[in-house]
């Protein structure tokens, strides 16, 4: 008894990041953030308020709350950092990004700094697959995973000065997504460039969009959107429904 | 500002700007000045065949205008009246709001933080017995009316308070009508309680509905863990309930098959007459439609359950069945250091407080002697 006691606890400690009492099916759930200088300003204090808000309606949402895991991954300020909820974890931590829909607070953004995109995205894919090999270690499910690229702008290298090593992603990327490994979707806001809108449709050929201003809060909406019909098992042309639908049906003052 | 300006059964009404809830198919939203109400429009022309099946379905009075009792909700959220567009398009149907803080998805029952804060002190093991009592219930009587549930899922299912529930997303049940012989099916399913033949496109039966159940009940009784979870050994491609399901692999049956979930609950925490159901049901009936359980034996099996559950003598919270000598609760709570159904643990040698018996008292005796009455109609019927 006392074995199984200590055997116990240990395996309570080592998954202590995934919450316990909770066995759902996990959705993870990473948004990758333009945080450049770029952003400063009114697009950055929107997106701040459309994460609480969003944060709120999530922790309001039972179902979502239940089986959604979100980690926050920027690029600006200091290069690409991770964020577990509103605490940006130092470079190399060994702790999970991943919190549970339930106990997620947004972190508080600032906009400074460079484009690392290319970077941001190579980190998104690996928090996802390390956090897949997490879940399936414990023996728990999961959903295909939602990454959520949003930017203004164009790649650029750790001095500022545009750059074509986002290529190099592109055909990781569409294996991944060909593979089912998880969902895309790369939206540009503000002032983006038709060249920063093909950086775009590469990454994500379907699920891209560039929007007028900075419409963050009907994009996490989306995002929840998507993240129901992932539980309800729905099928591709769904989910192209739901995006369109975002894509398309735009609140009049932002026309 | 408002939002769009529908008929309902003829009166002009506003709805909110915001929907409360939209999905791939369709959108519910709220009416001005009419708090008890919701609409829901679809995304796209629903077409006749619906509006057919939406007429057709104001004319029946399911579950035989239950409810009887006044501090029970309704069963069903079944439509009010269709929803017309000012050209008279068909776009949607009016039902009743069930909606937070009274009714909750099912799916909060799942998790111990949704419990602790949708239904503080009252989720116990014995709550979770007669919501299940109740589901069982609600589907027995559907099938008896030659309705089939069709998508059946924790999402659709809501809770209240007293742990009686009510089925949200009617328009999607499966039935035909009895005038015109027209069948209407249900096209919709969640992954995670279709059974195989539904996933291979097959029809919703009533015998899809027993899967649907049998997975709900086993996930209620243990506190959220769904039967088919636990990941295959040696696979590394897709890791879903989905999967397990299609492969036919429950931990509750085959336990050496997968990685089974950290923190699992052990099956035995049911009670062996209902831990037989689910074995028949993870194991032959999940590629044998007609071995499954009916919701009729999961009733009687759970009806036998009720009157002995326990309550642990150290804990209030704590209830298990009376085939357990121990508390199991307590035992977890050891092992793990989580209270799966309490917020503190009261140290040991606290007086235990008086169960709450009045309400629960009142609310057995009438379930028993409803179920009395449907035994007697259905045996004469």
């Amino acid at each position: 008894m006392r074995h199984n006691r200590a055997r116990n606890r240990t395996v309570r400690t080592e998954y202590a990041d995934i919450e316990f009492e909770n066995n759902a099916q996990r959705l993870p759930l990473v948004l990758c953030l333009d945080t450049s200088s770029s952003m400063s300003g009114p697009p950055i204090q929107t997106l701040n308020e459309a994460l609480r808000e969003w944060a709120r309606e999530l922790h309001d949402d039972v179902s979502l709350s239940h089986s959604v895991d979100v980690a926050v991954v920027t690029f600006g300020q200091q290069g690409v950092s991770t964020w577990q909820g509103s605490r940006q974890l130092p470079p190399q931590s060994p702790d999970s990004p991943f919190v549970p829909a339930h106990a997620f607070r947004p972190p508080l953004l600032f906009a400074e700094g460079v484009t690392l995109m290319t970077e941001a995205l190579e980190l998104a894919m690996w928090i996802v697959s390390a956090r897949k090999t997490e879940l399936r270690r414990s023996g728990l499910q999961y959903y295909r995973p939602q990454i959520c690229l949003v930017t203004d702008g164009l790649p650029t290298d750790g001095t500022g000065h545009p750059t074509d090593n986002w290529k190099r992603v592109v055909p990781v990327l569409a294996a991944e997504q060909q593979a089912r490994h998880f969902r895309l979707y790369a939206i540009g806001v503000g002032g983006i460039t038709p060249r920063g809108e093909e950086v775009l449709q590469a990454f994500a050929p379907k699920f891209n969009a560039r929007l007028n201003g900075f419409p963050f809060r009907q994009l996490l909406q989306m995002m929840s959107a998507s993240a129901t019909a992932e539980q309800k098992g729905a099928g591709d042309e769904v989910f192209e429904k739901i995006f369109s639908q975002f894509k398309t049906q735009r609140p009049a003052w932002e026309s | 500002m408002s939002g769009r300006v529908v008929f309902i059964g003829g009166e002009r009404v506003v709805l909110a700007e915001n929907p409360l809830k939209s999905g791939g198919q369709a959108a519910v939203f709220e009416v001005e000045g009419q708090p008890g109400s919701v609409v829901k429009i679809y995304h796209e022309p629903p077409g006749p065949e619906q509006e057919r099946r939406l007429c057709r379905m104001l004319t029946m009075a399911p579950l035989g205008g239950r409810p009887v009792d006044f501090t029970q909700q309704p069963e069903l959220a079944w439509p009010t009246a269709p929803a017309r567009d000012p050209g008279g398009e068909f776009v949607g149907y009016a039902m009743r709001k069930f909606g937070e803080p009274e009714h909750v998805q099912l799916v909060a029952l799942f998790s111990r933080a949704q419990r602790l804060r949708m239904f503080p002190d009252r989720a116990d093991w014995k709550f979770l017995l007669g919501v299940s009592w109740n589901l069982a219930f609600m589907t027995a009587r559907m099938h008896d009316e030659d309705l089939v549930i069709g998508d059946f899922s924790s999402n659709n299912v809501v809770v209240d308070r007293n742990g009686f529930i009510t089925f949200l997303d009617c328009d999607s049940i499966a039935f035909t009508d009895p005038v015109s012989g027209e069948a209407f099916p249900c096209e919709m399913h969640t992954a995670d309680y279709s059974a195989p033949e539904r996933q291979a496109g097959g029809p919703a039966t009533r015998a899809s509905d027993d899967f649907a159940l049998a997975v709900l009940i086993y996930q209620i009784l243990t506190a959220g863990n769904h039967p088919f979870g636990g990941v295959l050994h040696d696979s590394d491609s897709q890791a879903t309930v989905k999967d397990n399901i299609a492969a036919s692999c429950s931990y509750v049956v085959r336990p050496e098959r997968v990685v089974i979930p950290r923190g699992v609950i052990d099956p035995s925490v049911l009670p062996p007459a209902l831990l037989a159901l689910a074995h028949r049901a993870f194991g032959l009936g999940v590629t044998n439609p007609p071995a499954r359980p009916s919701a009729r034996e999961w009733l009687v099996a759970l009806t036998q359950e009720r009157p002995s559950v326990r309550t642990c003598t150290a804990r209030p919270l704590h209830s298990y069945g009376s085939h357990l000598d121990a508390c199991p609760w307590c035992a977890r709570l050891a092992a793990t250091g989580v209270d799966t159904f309490g917020a503190t643990p009261l140290p040991d040698g606290t007086p235990v407080p008086e169960q709450e018996w009045g309400l629960r008292a009142v609310l057995i005796a009438a379930a028993v002697i409803v179920l009395i009455l449907v035994v007697v109609v259905l045996t004469y019927a």
